[in-house]
Order: C-alpha cells, then sequence, then structure tokens
C-alpha cells in the first residue's frame, strides 16, 4: 500500500496534477507518524501508511493554496466531504488517496494496558485481529478493540467512499458501539447534578490551547467566537464556566459537521473527554435529522440548508 | 560540607514535617492531567513516575490565570482591592533539574528585566526540592541544554535516587537552612556519594536525543528572512498553545478585566505568540501568516534570549515534542536551520 501511494504521489506531482501533497511521514518519537505537507516529489519517498497515522489530514486544506493531493483515511475522507458541502475547499482541487483504514492505535490505552510509559515499549505491531505489544523481552497480545481509539471501534467508513485513487482492498465497516460507547454511556448513567460537577472537574484543567478547535477540520471559522470582543461572548481567562460554554458552544458549531474523528480528544493536553461531548452531538443529529456528515458530497450542508417542510417541525 | 540521605520509606514523614512549616506541593494526576499539586499527605506514587509532569511547576509561580486585581467604582473613581496573599510559602517537591533551570531562566524576565510582583512574591518565598530523573523520555535533550537529568544548581535541595535512599544535597543557604531544622536524615557515607555519582552519570547517559546549538543565534539571525524555510518549517503546525502554554520557560500572559455592573476583576493568564491574535492591532497584524509566527517561538527561545540574558530559553524537557498534536519537532527544526554567511535577500 506504502509503495503504491509513493508511486502515485510522485505522479501526481510530476504529471502536475496537484501543486501538493499532503500525507504522513515517520514521526520523531516511537510509534508516531507526522503530517507531511510537500511540493518536493522526492519527499514523497518517506510517505508511510501505519497504525499511528493519526491525524486528521483535512485539517490542512482550509489553509493551502492550490490543489492537493491528500491521503485520507475514512473519517479524513468524510471531513473532505462535509468541507465541499460547506464550499471551503473544491472538489475539483483535491485528489484523494484513499486509504482503507484498519483502525488507528491509541497509545495511552495501551500504556494502561501494559501498565508502561510508551518509552519503555519496544515494539507495537498489528495483526488482523490482534495487537502484539513487545516489552521486556516478553509479547503481550491484545484483541483490537482493547487498543482502538474510541472513535475508531466507532467507525462507520473505514474506507473513503469519496476518493480518486484507491490505495488497497477496500474494508467495510465493523463499528462496534457498545464497546467504543462506554464512557459516555457511563455518564448518560449518572444524574445531572453529578454530570455537572463531572464536567466542572474535566474543564477546570483546560488551558485554552485551542489545540482541540485546530486540530478540527470542521472548526474552520476565520474568526472564532472566543476571539470576539464585541461582544465578549466568554471570557478568555482559563476558568471553568469559560472553558465549559467555549467547548459548548464549539460543539454545537460543528454539529452537522463533526465526523467523529476523535482528533479533538485526542490533542487535548490534559486528556478532557471531548468525544463524550462530540459523538452525543453526532448521535443527536443523527436521530432528529437522519444525517451523518461527510458521507455525501451532494448532500446539503445540515445547519446551514433549510427545506420549507421543516418548518413544521423545527420553527415553533 | 557533608550531604544527607533519607530513606524512601520516609518520604511521607518528612513531607509531612515540612508541611507544618510550608505549603507543600508534588506531581499529582489527581486533577486528571500530571501536574504540581496540593500534596494529600499520602500519596507518594509520583517517586516511581517514569515521566515529568505534563503542566510544568512554572504554574506554582506563573498560573493558567490569577486575579491581579480587583475594582469598584466608587463615588470618586475606582477602589482598587489587590488580591489576597497566600497564607503559607509553597515548597515545591520533586521539580526536575530541566524545570529547575527553566525557573531560573524565567527569573531573568521576571526579576532581572523587570520586576513582577505577582511572581516573585510566589517564587522568592518557595522552596524548590529537586529530584533526578532516573529515566529520561525519548523526547528529552536536556543534555544538550546544559542541564544534567540528575543534577541541579537551580534547586534549594537535590534528590538523587541512589537506591533504598535518596540523597539529599544542600544546594543553597535556604536549603541548609531547612535541612538543619529537619529531623530524621542520616548522614551520608562515602559509599552513598560514590552511589550517587554513578547515578547522575548513568541518568545522563540515558539521554539520547541530541541538539547541536553551536552558532545558532547566528545562523537564526541570518536566516530570519528566509520565508521558504520558515513556511516549510511551519507548515504542519496547528497553531494550537500547547508547545507555549505547556513549555517550562515561556512566560507571555495577556491582561483582561471582568466588568460586571459596578465591579471588575483584572486578570492575567497564559497567552501564546502562536495564536493570530497575539500580535493583532487595530490597523494590521504583523504576524498575521503562520510561518512569522513559528518563526518567533523558534527565534524567541534560541536567539532573542541568548541576545538579551546570554542563555537559551529552553532547557530541553521535550514537552513540545511529546504533547504536539502534529509532532512538530524543536531539535528538528534547529538542526536544519541552514549556515549562512550572509542574510538571504
Amino acid at each position: 500500500m506504502e509503495q503504491k501511494l509513493r508511486q502515485e504521489a510522485k505522479a501526481l506531482l510530476e504529471q502536475n496534477k496537484v501543486d501538493w501533497i499532503i500525507g504522513f511521514e515517520p514521526g520523531s518519537l516511537k510509534f508516531t507518524a507526522t503530517p507531511l505537507i510537500t511540493r518536493d516529489k522526492n519527499d514523497t519517498e518517506r510517505l508511510i501508511i501505519n497504525p499511528f497515522i493519526v491525524n486528521n489530514l483535512a485539517d490542512f486544506l482550509t489553509g493551502i493554496k492550490g490543489r492537493v493531493g491528500i491521503v485520507a483515511k475514512g473519517c479524513d475522507s468524510r471531513s473532505i466531504v462535509s468541507l465541499i458541502q460547506d464550499n471551503k475547499v473544491a472538489r475539483e482541487d483535491i485528489v484523494i488517496l484513499a486509504v482503507p483504514c484498519l483502525g488507528l492505535i491509541d497509545l495511552a490505552k495501551i500504556e494502561r494496558l501494559v501498565d508502561k510509559d510508551r518509552d519503555e515499549l519496544d515494539d507495537i505491531t498489528r495483526e488482523e485481529d490482534k495487537v502484539i505489544i513487545k516489552v521486556d523481552g516478553q509479547k503481550k497480545e491484545f484483541a483490537i478493540n482493547q487498543t482502538l481509539f474510541d472513535h475508531c471501534i466507532a467507525c462507520e467508513l473505514p474506507t473513503p467512499q469519496e476518493y480518486d485513487i484507491l490505495l488497497g482492498e477496500p474494508r467495510p465497516p465493523a463499528p462496534e458501539l457498545e464497546v467504543s460507547g462506554q464512557n459516555i454511556e457511563k455518564l448518560k448513567e449518572t444524574t445531572p447534578g453529578e454530570r455537572w460537577e463531572f464536567w466542572q472537574n474535566e474543564f477546570s484543567r483546560c488551558i485554552r490551547c485551542y489545540a482541540c478547535r485546530n486540530a478540527c477540520p470542521a472548526c474552520f471559522c476565520q474568526r472564532c467566537f472566543v476571539e470576539e470582543t464585541e461582544p465578549q461572548w466568554v471570557m478568555p481567562v482559563p476558568r471553568w464556566q469559560d472553558n465549559l460554554i467555549f467547548q459548548v458552544v464549539r460543539n454545537i458549531h460543528v454539529a452537522g459537521r463533526c465526523t467523529d474523528c476523535g482528533e479533538c480528544e485526542r490533542v487535548c493536553p490534559v486528556n478532557i473527554p471531548l468525544r463524550s461531548l462530540t459523538r452525543e452531538m453526532y448521535d443527536i443529529v443523527d436521530e432528529l435529522f437522519q444525517f451523518k456528515s461527510g458521507m455525501d458530497k451532494e448532500a446539503q450542508p445540515l445547519m446551514t440548508h433549510y427545506e420549507q417542510e421543516e418548518a413544521e417541525d423545527l420553527f415553533r | 560540607m557533608a550531604n544527607k540521605k533519607v530513606n524512601k520509606k520516609d518520604i511521607t514523614g518528612l513531607l509531612k514535617e515540612w508541611g507544618q512549616q510550608f505549603a507543600v506541593f508534588a506531581p499529582s494526576r489527581e486533577s486528571g492531567v500530571a501536574a504540581m499539586a496540593e500534596w494529600d499527605g499520602k500519596d507518594t506514587s509520583f517517586l516511581d513516575w517514569y515521566r515529568n509532569t505534563v503542566v510544568p511547576p512554572k504554574a506554582s509561580f506563573l498560573p493558567p490565570m490569577e486575579e491581579m486585581f480587583r475594582f469598584q467604582k466608587g463615588k470618586e473613581g475606582y477602589n482598587i482591592a489587590p488580591p489576597p496573599k497566600a497564607e503559607r510559602s509553597q515548597l515545591l517537591f520533586d521539580v526536575r533539574p530541566c524545570d529547575a533551570r527553566a525557573m531560573a531562566i524565567l527569573d531573568m524576565t521576571f526579576e532581572q528585566a523587570l520586576e513582577d510582583p505577582y511572581y516573585l512574591s510566589k517564587r522568592k518565598s518557595a522552596i524548590l526540592v529537586g529530584l533526578g530523573c532516573t529515566n529520561p523520555c525519548e523526547s528529552c535533550f536536556c543534555t544538550s541544554m546544559g542541564v544534567s537529568p540528575a543534577e541541579s544548581a537551580d534547586v534549594d535541595l537535590m534528590l538523587i535516587d541512589i537506591g533504598d535512599d535518596f540523597l539529599v544535597e544542600e544546594v543553597t543557604a535556604k536549603g541548609k537552612e531547612l535541612i538543619s531544622k529537619t529531623s530524621g536524615l542520616k548522614e551520608a557515607t562515602k559509599e552513598d556519594e560514590a552511589k550517587a555519582k554513578q547515578a547522575r552519570k548513568a541518568s545522563y547517559d540515558k539521554v539520547t536525543r541530541k541538539l547541536d546549538t553551536g552558532g545558532i543565534k547566528d545562523k537564526l539571525l541570518a536566516s530570519f528572512d528566509d520565508e521558504e524555510f520558515w513556511e516549510k518549517v511551519a507548515a504542519k503546525c496547528i497553531s494550537c498553545g500547547i508547545c507555549t502554554l505547556l513549555c517550562p520557560t515561556c512566560y507571555c500572559f495577556d491582561i483582561n478585566d471582568e466588568l460586571v455592573k459596578q465591579e471588575g476583576t483584572r486578570f492575567r493568564s497564559w497567552d501564546s505568540c502562536g495564536f493570530p491574535n497575539y500580535t493583532k492591532m487595530p490597523m494590521e497584524n504583523p504576524r498575521q501568516e503562520k510561518w512569522r509566527r513559528v518563526r518567533q517561538k523558534v527565534c524567541h527561545k534560541y536567539e532573542f534570549y541568548p541576545m538579551t540574558f546570554n542563555v537559551i530559553a529552553c532547557t530541553g524537557c521535550g514537552r513540545c515534542i511529546r504533547l504536539c498534536p502534529v509532532n512538530w519537532d524543536i531539535t528538528q527544526v534547529i538542526e536544519s536551520v541552514p549556515a549562512r554567511t550572509e542574510a538571504k535577500k
């Protein structure tokens, strides 16, 4: 798959079909990959595909000028489609190099499973139905679903539907929502009072680094409401109340655009379980509007489109 | 001066004793993230931690958010009330040498360049107790930045793991005074000193990430206008604030007033040069483009700070590498700065 990707990416640049390639290259730490954004055809030799290509690369599309060949897992492709729906990028400017995704390995889960820091692990290998971790000279096996990100366990589209070049055998979706939604279900079983206290605690440690927003392809506003000063919707200080308002409003703003790619939660340096909010919103959007973002580029964007017959239900 | 030692089992007792005089802070994950927190009187699990805290201990002196004063509109202008002073001085336990050096670097700005009462009131009364790293991380590069993972001159007391005990070094007069009033410590033997020496070297050798900073100030100066270079370096940056806010030497802050009817509060809170709004002014923004902001961050640490204080404002703690959502790696960037004799036109 990697070889094919490198050839195709190189050809796209050589034949001047794109100005940029966005993909992944090996990261500087163990078990990491890092985004590669390049115009140089020689760089395509470094492109990789592995279970650590965690970033949603669609995030870079709105900041780049020119035609782009982009490596896309299923979730990335949904974000790209959502950006097309919102007219943020033009389909003809993008060549989608589709990766049938096996799911991404969550290093935090691995650390908990083996009770070791990632630095102490010798190797992590992915096989079809298990993950093998080499640590202290021993091999430890775990079922796939113990090691993947929750949003990967819930994945409804491992292989992009919308693509130009397919890089491998398509994989059928096999979401296991009971496993992926455990944290959210537990939270839903609590009383509103307990939940309020829970979120107060979580948001107390937010430092307002805005990584959640900046890593989110759906957060494409030129000017975020938190930065407005007239009126000032929230204080820019990391007080839990303001942090909570920021996140709640962000969540509402990305409703119908969020593809449950899980980036907001993954990038949070202080471990706030943001997906518990975004996934719940994702499910509410589905329940109320039978809408899953990023599935159909011809579909009208949910929140900016209005059908006459909706009036009865929604505007009362 | 003979050093002391303390048995690992006696750390709880030691902290309890110090707790009578100080507000003791130690690494904790209780809040959901590894950070300094007021010690709960029992948990010493942090002694076995593999890695340093995510939130650097600078937060004890320059908190993410603090009240500067409250104000109230009176008949003749505003009445200003300073915030209540903390009752007890802080004792920070288990400060790593990289972070201790970082606080010495912060002192240059908050004490030498100007006197910042908010920072200094907390910093000057505090005691720093260092603890040597036994397992530096893959992202650590302290040894390239003049820091040794198990040695420090920037703390008041320094603890080094020598097996069943910690060797306790009295680094400053303040540290010495505290030790003279502390019970339960034993005299360290020559053997203990030898073990400590070995432990220092072992830790030092475990730091594998290396960075050559030779001539970096001049290289950056010559590359300042190399837009192509900086654009390439900045390409994958998503302009979040992780690497700056959680950097132990970054000190930028923003000031905001909150006014409700006739009363208000002035806050200061962490800010980041990575944010586009950081330099936003009514008419223009000199760092609208991402590459200019990334350049600012790199140059501030490796060029401007050395120009002003003759020291690089980076201690190799590796947080920025490890926590970065896109694995933007400062060591790779610094090594890729081109060597030039003249500025590129």
